[in-house]
């Protein structure tokens, strides 16, 4: 059945080649679009995702959004240690002066006591101490701008000078690489009187400490982090407009594999007649057709993984593109089973082709 | 011994619009191994009917199809292909062979649809092709081969999963007169050798030197020539 399958392929190489090709090319745009999607999305809320802050409370008109919530936490610092395993969450948006770069780099600005669970440490250069020298570790993504390890980044509005001594990953919120300050320092700047959060956090549930801090303001709600990354602006928005596209891939490709494979059986039934009157049974035939179907889309499927993975070399640096092997393998098996249910329309054919129809004919 | 193939009071016909159109009357015919049946008779007369019943391809109205003193009556589509693939050997107007199988392949694949492929087999295979006076075109496609050596590819594969039974549908329709007498003297010649029990549908009273019995068949009525 097999070798049936493998030699008509061979044959006919040309025929094959070319719809192998067609496969090809959709399980390629799959996989680049996918592979985008997880990108921006990875660029967007990768600070999220990565954090080991799990539960947040928001301002509850803040529809989930970070940038909408904000609170006063003096009273809550008396009231409630933070040893009890709560961390204010704070993000400024700042616009960075680099002598690397032309244009002033946009970055998302992050106080944080070094020694708690928001700090993810670095990968490269210095770690943040509780001093209140203006130091700064920042997303490796800047490395693009040609940010160094002892840069000086200058903010204009409050003039002031943050040095790099370090690079972390996989720290990006809203398209920009989040900058991680010690909080002694941002608050040894004076910029607020007050020490001030956008949402509170917390790594691990805990009814009791939760109540505790609910208890502290006059209002808010406990949002899980999925909601949180939901809640980013453009998150789902994006990633429901690439979903479509992949969505609409895969059913475009449904149709154009069934109409070829439903034109490649007709073009045999006569054969299919033949050897149907010579003793073949329908599992038989079926069983060819579907081996060969696999086959195809198995290598169209091997070239176009190797095609994308080629792709993400050749990409430049600062485009967003990320495609894990779970998504591959997700979108694989899509594939695969898409070509599948268009060869199976054909076997429905292949089981009314009447053998007597060998007879009497002449080719 | 009883025959392989023995055909009893067959009755076949068509609903032709309002009309019923009888094709077969009351056919029988018992043919006996080692031994070529011709069936002659002019175009429309039921001839590629008869060759659909006797060849487990298509059930009659009424009467039984005895292969191996077994009635195929009631079996069902797996049941029939199966004997087909086994009881009975095809050989058609045209030589249908698979386009993209080489002369050795297109004998293996019968065998490998019996799933019965071994080392033995494959030296059957070379045999056979032998037998027919192909043993070295073994590695040719169909299109490198001519009218008449694609008919001997087709009879070394009606022959190759060793049925008792050959049916060959005018296998001369397409070839020349020289060729057609090789091809008839040999479907008798391996009929004869290999002891099976062959069924000759064709018009051409020319080749029925080589047949041991002849049946006319007209007006759906089988009659033996004496």
């Amino acid at each position: 059945m097999f070798a049936l399958a493998i030699k008509e392929i061979r044959f006919f190489k040309l025929k094959y080649s070319l719809i192998g090709f067609i496969l090809f090319l959709l399980a390629s745009l799959v996989f680049i679009v996918s592979g985008l999607a997880g990108g921006l999305s990875l660029n967007n809320v990768a600070m999220l995702e990565n954090s080991h802050a799990n539960h947040f409370f928001l301002s509850e008109d803040a529809e989930n959004r970070l940038d909408q919530s904000g609170y006063i936490v003096d009273d809550l610092l008396e009231a409630l240690p933070r040893e009890g395993g709560w961390e204010p969450f704070l993000i400024q948006n700042y616009r960075l002066d680099a002598d690397s770069s032309e244009t002033k780099l946009a970055v998302t600005m992050m106080p944080v006591d070094p020694n708690s669970f928001l700090y993810p440490g670095v990968i490269e250069g210095t770690d943040l101490s509780d001093s209140e020298a203006i130091e700064i570790v920042v997303d490796q993504s800047m490395k693009v701008d040609g940010v160094t390890i002892g840069d000086t980044l200058y903010e204009e509005d409050n003039d002031l000078s943050f040095e790099v001594i370090g690079f972390t990953e996989g720290q990006t919120y809203r398209h920009a690489p989040v900058a991680y300050l010690a909080e002694t320092a941002f608050y040894s700047l004076e910029l607020t009187p007050h020490t001030v959060a956008n949402a509170i956090v917390i790594e691990t549930e805990e009814t009791v400490l939760q109540a505790a801090i609910t208890g502290a303001f006059d209002e808010g709600v406990w949002v899980g982090k999925a909601d949180v990354i939901d809640g980013v602006p453009g998150h789902s928005s994006e990633q429901m407009s690439l979903n479509m596209m992949i969505f609409f891939l895969i059913v475009i490709a449904v149709f154009v594999l069934a109409a070829f494979f439903y034109i490649l059986t007709i073009q045999k039934l006569n054969q299919f007649g033949v050897l149907k009157a010579l003793g073949a049974s329908n599992q038989f035939l079926i069983g060819a057709t579907l081996l060969q179907v696999l086959t195809l889309t198995t290598v169209s499927l091997i070239l176009a993984i190797g095609f994308t993975y080629f792709i993400t070399t050749i990409l430049p640096e600062g485009m967003p593109f990320d495609f894990n092997s779970g998504l591959l393998v997700q979108y694989s098996v899509t594939m695969l089973a898409v070509s599948l249910i268009g060869a199976l329309l054909s076997a429905i054919k292949i089981v009314k082709i009447d053998p007597q129809q060998a007879i009497g004919r002449v080719e | 011994m009883t025959a392989p193939l023995i055909l009893d009071k067959i009755v076949k016909g068509y609903q032709d619009g309002k009309e019923y159109q009888e094709i077969l009357s009351k056919v029988s015919l018992s043919v006996e191994k080692g031994q070529t049946t011709a069936v002659i008779g002019p175009s429309g007369s039921g001839k590629s009917t008869f060759l659909s019943v006797a060849g487990a391809l298509l059930s009659p109205d009424s009467g039984a199809v005895i292969i191996n003193g077994q009635s195929i009556a009631g079996f069902s589509a797996k049941q029939l292909a199966n004997i087909r693939l086994n009881q009975i050997g095809y050989i058609f107007q045209a030589a249908n062979l698979v386009p993209y199988l080489t002369v050795k392949e297109q004998l293996k694949l019968v065998i490998e649809m019996n799933r019965n492929w071994s080392k033995d087999a494959q030296l059957r295979v070379k045999e056979a092709l032998g037998d027919v006076g192909l043993g070295e075109r073994l590695n040719a496609y169909p299109h490198q081969l001519s009218g008449g050596e694609k008919q001997r590819v087709a009879i070394a594969r009606a022959f190759m999963n060793d049925p008792d039974i050959i049916l060959a549908d005018e296998p001369t329709a397409n070839l020349d007169q020289a060729r057609s007498h090789e091809i008839v003297r040999l479907i008798a010649k391996e009929a004869k050798e290999k002891n099976k029990a062959a069924i000759l549908v064709t018009h051409d009273e020319k080749l029925l030197e080589y047949c041991s019995v002849v049946y006319t068949i007209e007006a759906g009525e089988l009659v033996k020539r004496t």
